[in-house]
């Protein structure tokens, strides 16, 4: 490890670091709009959340879009009908954005943390499908009652902000960067923490690890709650950004997109997500410029090659390397 | 009195209809190295999952230390001071030997309290103890069956345990290997202080090594006593060893 030369110390906050460079460079020139821009860090965040249950701890879960609606639901209902959320979004540059956005966070988290207690015991294969189970019911529900909260106003389970409710996209943007940051750093901190060790043995396994003292449900538990709060954040701020929501959002189609991103770029790692999102963001908009109808086909290719040839992906097989005599495997968090 | 360190008590447990243990009783004692040997299917391993708190056992009671550990979770039964090795080994294939034993530091006796440096500090010397020290960046899937099952017991040790549950640590080895091993496990004993139970198959080798024998035939308790008592007792013979000469020439053996 010594023998690493200096500006490869830390490639992984070298990674963060340049990102968010980017990210800067970009609002500041002006080159990119802020829309792109906040998708691009939604698609990185959403892919971080996942990793810390999926990447680390092993538990594949196709139910976040699940979170993502909840948070987004708990967000626009908030401002809508509660006056104090209303006007403490509107404080703060975006700082009161990202307060509401804990709430909402906070919202999907208990879900998590509710569901988690059951579908958790669940294994493999099980819990994957238990999971996809979650989306549907989550639309149901949502198409049943949303509808009755204010049947004059609301089309359906679609609701759209008033213009009253309307936050400057500046302040949605400062928003957004602030919990991209903070789910990067979380999951930078979970790699590095006893925490993090032990999702990785429960991942490796389960039973082994409990009997070597990992607090195996209790931790699962809190990956999964903690994953939920950042999707649930990411997905309120997105939907805020829309200006609105509707059942779309629990589309599994979400929870897929979420799970690609990580398994391209590298599962369990911190570098990995964000990796897989940069590409994932970039062939989604490439396909869809050039190959519009056939773009979710061609992705779907790239995803079954990725699987099949590279499981570990890009970051999984670049730990494989060794580098001026040094193993990558030890650098790349 | 003799410090007790572990005690069973008339331990039971079933699956449907096997009683897979049946009204187990024995102690431990604080220190020493216990064999527990009987035919396969005798309750060997489901004892020791009992334990652990692998399994919760239908009937009996565990006192470990002087507290009932009876159907605690596993977790905090570990952090309490047991530790095990298993029969087929487990290693997490995708870390290295040194965060394998890392694992153990970290969620062992000192879970909570101990560090990342500090857990990385107790794995290296369990690693380089168990002789592994040069293998420590080696990730554990590339280990021989040999190194895997020193990488169980530095994993085990890591955790700093009071009582160490070996599981048929020599089975599959060499009789090169088998004689490091029980080198190994005697400087475990002796040096480290830990006291250990091992199952094991190798006959020679638990007869050399342990001071008493505890049988288990069927599930149940068929014998207890040091390695001469239990070889010449004739439910033994009978049950497990067969021939009773056969018996006799694993007890001469301890000698040469």
């Amino acid at each position: 490890m010594s023998r690493a030369p200096g500006y490869l110390k830390s490639p992984t906050l070298l990674l963060i670091v340049v990102v968010v460079a980017y990210i800067l460079g970009e609002r500041l020139a002006g080159l990119m709009t802020l829309d792109a821009l906040m998708l691009f860090m939604y698609f990185l965040g959403i892919a971080a959340a996942l990793n810390i249950i999926m990447g680390f701890a092993g538990y594949v879960s196709f139910g976040h879009a699940v979170f993502l609606g909840i948070g987004a639901y708990t967000y626009i209902l908030l401002v809508y009908f509660v006056p104090t959320m209303n006007s403490l979004q509107k404080m703060g540059a975006g700082l009161g954005v990202f307060a509401v956005a804990v709430v909402a966070g906070l919202a999907a988290a208990a879900v998590a943390a509710t569901i988690g207690a059951v579908v958790l015991r669940l294994r493999g294969a099980f819990f994957a499908i238990a999971t996809i189970g979650l989306d549907f019911a989550a639309l149901y529900i949502v198409k049943g009652v949303v509808p009755t909260l204010n049947p004059e106003q609301f089309y359906g389970a679609q609701v759209i902000l008033p213009s009253w409710a309307i936050v400057p996209k500046e302040d949605v943007f400062n928003a957004m960067l602030l919990t991209f940051l903070l789910v990067i750093l979380t999951n930078y901190a979970v790699r590095r923490s006893g925490f993090g060790m032990g999702l990785l043995a429960i991942k490796e396994d389960e039973d082994a690890a409990e009997v070597l003292g990992v607090p195996t449900a209790k931790y699962k538990t809190i990956a999964f709650t903690l994953s939920a709060f950042f999707t649930g954040m990411l997905g309120a701020i997105f939907a805020l950004n829309g200006g609105g929501v509707d059942e779309g959002i629990f589309h599994l189609g979400h929870s897929i997109n979420m799970i690609v991103m990580i398994v391209i770029g590298g599962l369990g790692t911190v570098s990995g997500p964000i990796v897989g999102g940069i590409i994932y963001y970039w062939l989604y908009d490439l396909l869809l410029i050039h190959y519009p109808g056939l773009n979710l086909v061609i992705l779907g290719i790239i995803v079954g090659l990725v699987v099949l040839f590279a499981p570990e992906g890009i970051i999984g097989i670049l730990r494989k390397l060794t580098f001026q005599g040094v193993r990558l495997r030890e650098l790349l968090e | 009195m003799v410090n007790v360190i572990l005690d069973l008590k008339n331990v039971t447990k079933r699956f449907g209809g096997l009683v897979a243990v049946d009204e187990v009783s024995f102690s431990v004692r604080r220190g020493e190295i216990l064999g527990l040997i009987g035919p396969n299917g005798a309750g060997k391993t489901t004892l020791f999952n009992v334990i652990t708190g692998v399994y919760k056992p239908e009937g009996g009671r565990v006192i470990f230390k002087g507290v009932d550990i009876t159907g605690m979770p596993a977790h905090r039964i570990a952090k309490m001071g047991i530790a095990k090795t298993h029969q087929i080994v487990k290693p997490f294939n995708d870390m290295t030997v040194l965060e394998n034993a890392m694992i153990g530091a970290l969620f062992g006796k000192r879970s909570g309290k101990i560090g990342m440096g500090e857990a990385r500090e107790v794995a290296r010397r369990m690693v380089e103890f168990v002789g592994l020290g040069e293998k420590a960046n080696h990730l554990a899937s590339q280990l021989t069956l040999h190194e895997k099952k020193l990488l169980e017991i530095a994993r085990a040790l890591s955790a700093e345990p009071e009582l160490l549950l070996l599981d048929e640590a020599l089975a599959g080895l060499n009789p090169r290997e088998i004689e490091e091993s029980l080198g190994l496990i005697k400087r475990v004993n002796e040096e480290m202080g830990v006291t250990i139970i091992m199952v094991e198959h190798v006959m020679h080798a638990v007869m050399n090594i342990a001071e008493r024998i505890v049988v288990l035939h069927y599930g149940r308790k068929i014998s207890e006593g040091s390695p001469e008592e239990v070889a010449n007792d004739p439910e033994v013979i009978t049950a497990y060893l067969g021939d009773p000469s056969l018996a006799l020439r694993f007890v001469r053996r301890r000698g040469a």
